[in-house]
């Protein structure tokens, strides 16, 4: 188990990593970086979850376990995504920040 | 048919019976896990998966069953599930689709590729026949080339609308792209290769194609048009090439794995004008196309022309037993009373008009006229406000991005069944007059309920039909692939057959296309692939 100062180290440079794309862009001739939950959530869930087609999932201290495997094997309607779709890294990221989320206003699900 | 082609098939067959005389099934299970392609054995298959691993890394091939279920989920009905795939290998670069494409040959694994593996409602990444591996190529997803003067791109496959979209805003790049429903998930690439469809004037996708690379079975890379003459600036400007035009060959096909591809954008018009036409009765679906064909022949309408059944629509944001009770029919008084409610009519066309503000003032009094003598009521922004539905196809009409149409995996219980069943006719009323009531007779028959829409492409005239069914009732999935059975073979007997379709139903439509054509194809997919490694079953293809 690594210790709290290299556990931090190691966050610090995973939330550089998943800071650099928001601001950079995805460039010509390279494949797409890593992306921050808060993207993923913009292109992918939120054009479902809390817009008319699924159920909300900010706010409601969805266990990222729970979130983890429902990515990875879909739910009744939703579709699965695969590691090349949301990377493992991104995964982890994402289900803990869905956890952590605050419910946003004008977000409605059915 | 040839021999060889009835021993390929044959043995196809033969690999599922053993499977099931052996107590395998053909699905997938905890104890019950999918079989491997019929000529091979444990050790060829753990041999190909541990080659694999030598190209790709370990972390990028999938073998077990946990790691193998994000390929499984499909929408389309799978009673037996036939439709699942042994593993995934995931490259990120053309060589290792080389390598990956030479091991496939020496152990005889079949691959079925995807590229970003979401054309919900066709199968997603699941393979026509059992025993196949993923060979999925999201990972490629570099956009190689855009070039604003001339408006065109050149893209691998993993790419996805959304990457390419985002590129372009990012950049002020004044292009659009032209997307499927499912835009943000989706690949441009994929689509074209599906001779998939959107909604701008640049919605037929294979059309506004233009070169390709593609790694054949024996390993070589070829490009298409003039991507083969050294120098040339014209890869993504001209399209034929010299001799026989190929590019064709590697659309809804197994004759090679398509690495790259150019597609043609749309400049940003000036002025972008949506509409929807509301008309009251379901029996107005003839008047409707029969004034639309000429605006869009005459390209007056220069996209393609939807129209939305009432029951499509409500399916996108409704739940069924909001419309009606559980186990009762979707009845028409029922369907109306809630699509008034919402702005709608039985029938809800919509186009839009593009140029600058001197064109679309000229035009659109042509188009009026006509479309207000055909008994309906045209519509802009100005009437429909946020209408999520006017919000949904105005998004769609320019090159948009959303995913309101997941949406329809929830019109019945649990959901999660949807099979598109898309019949091509001429562009004509009579046609769909005759469509609907072949359509609606086989689905209620079945007890599912006719959610529809046509569209006008150029000419032709395709009828999609979303059969939405519960897919966490086993029943419910039976049913549907009995009805989707019938609706291919009845509608294939009056001469209109699938344009596109999903894994559950290859091998059927094929059919309706004649023994020549399918000899054809296999005479072209023996020589290229001897092996038969690239998606077996693919189009009915083996």
């Amino acid at each position: 188990m690594p210790d709290k100062t290299t556990a931090l180290a190691i966050a610090g440079v995973t939330l550089m990593a998943l800071a650099a794309p928001a601001i950079a862009g995805q460039k010509l001739g390279e494949a797409q970086a890593i992306r921050t939950p808060e993207t993923i959530y913009a292109k992918t869930c939120g054009y479902c979850h809390g817009r008319n087609v699924g159920p909300i999932i900010l706010g409601r201290g969805l266990p990222a376990e729970s979130v983890k495997y429902i990515v990875r094997h879909g739910q009744n309607g939703m579709p699965a995504f695969r590691p090349t779709e949301v990377k493992p890294e991104e995964l982890e990221a994402l289900a803990a920040w869905v956890e952590k989320s605050e419910a946003r206003k004008g977000e409605h699900g059915q | 048919m040839t021999d060889i082609n009835m021993d390929r098939r044959g043995l196809l067959g033969a690999g599922i019976l053993g499977a099931a005389s052996l107590g395998l099934g053909t699905g997938a299970s905890a104890k019950n896990p999918a079989p491997l392609a019929p000529h091979m054995s444990k050790a060829d298959f753990a041999g190909a998966m541990k080659a694999f691993r030598a190209v790709v890394g370990n972390e990028w091939v999938f073998g077990d069953e946990d790691s193998v279920a994000p390929y499984t989920k499909v929408y389309v009905p799978d009673p037996t599930h036939r439709h699942v795939p042994v593993g995934a290998v995931c490259p990120e670069t053309v060589e290792q689709v080389q390598e990956i494409v030479r091991i496939a040959n020496t152990y005889k694994q079949p691959l079925w590729t995807v590229s970003t593996g979401k054309n919900m409602g066709y199968g997603m990444t699941a393979p026509a026949t059992p025993g196949q591996v993923v060979l999925d190529l999201k990972r490629m997803n570099r956009i190689l080339e855009v070039d604003a003067d001339l408006g065109t791109c050149l893209l691998e496959p993993g790419v996805t609308y959304q990457q390419l979209k985002d590129y372009l805003v990012e950049n002020n790049i004044p292009l659009w792209i032209d997307v499927p429903t499912v835009g943000p998930i989706a690949s441009p690439v994929g689509n074209t290769l599906d001779r998939g469809v959107g909604y701008t004037p640049y919605g037929e996708h294979f059309m506004f194609q233009c070169g390709m690379e593609v790694v054949l079975a024996d390993g070589q890379v070829m490009r298409t048009g003039m991507g083969s003459v050294k120098g040339s600036t014209a890869w993504q400007a001209f399209k034929w090439g010299y001799g026989p035009y190929i590019d064709g060959l590697f659309t809804q096909s197994n004759l090679g794995v398509v690495t790259k591809m150019g597609l043609w954008l749309m400049p940003k018009p000036p002025v972008y004008k949506p509409f929807m036409v509301r008309h009251a009765e379901m029996a107005d679906v003839p008047r409707i196309i029969e004034a639309m064909r000429p605006l869009r022949v005459s390209n007056l309408v220069a996209n393609c022309n939807l129209m939305m059944s009432a029951s499509y629509q409500l399916a996108m944001f409704k739940r069924r037993n909001e419309i009606v009770p559980d186990g009762m029919p979707l009845d028409e008084a029922s369907i109306k009373k809630a699509a008034k409610a919402n702005g709608l009519g039985m029938w809800n066309t919509y186009f839009a008009l593009y140029g600058t503000e001197q064109t679309v003032a000229g035009v659109e009094p042509i188009i009026r006229a006509s479309l207000t003598a055909s008994g309906g009521e045209v519509l802009t922004a100005a009437e429909m406000g946020d209408n999520p539905w006017f919000h949904h196809h105005s998004t769609l009409m320019e090159g948009g991005l959303n995913l309101d149409e997941i949406g329809l995996l929830r019109w019945r219980g649990a959901g999660g069944g949807l099979a598109w069943f898309a019949p091509v006719a001429a562009a004509r009323g009579v046609e769909a007059e005759r469509q609907t009531a072949l359509a609606k007779e086989i689905v209620e028959k079945h007890g599912f309920d006719y959610t529809a829409a046509y569209a006008i492409g150029w000419r032709d005239l395709h009828h999609i039909i979303a059969l939405l069914f519960d897919k966490s009732d086993a029943e419910q999935e039976k049913k549907a692939d009995a009805c989707y059975r019938e609706l291919v073979t009845r509608f294939g007997a009056q001469g209109w057959a699938s344009y596109r379709t999903g894994v559950n139903s290859m091998d059927l439509v094929a059919q309706q296309y004649g023994a020549v054509n399918r000899e054809f194809n296999a005479k072209i997919k023996h020589a290229l692939d001897p092996n038969g490694i690239l998606a077996p079953g693919k189009s009915g293809i083996i």
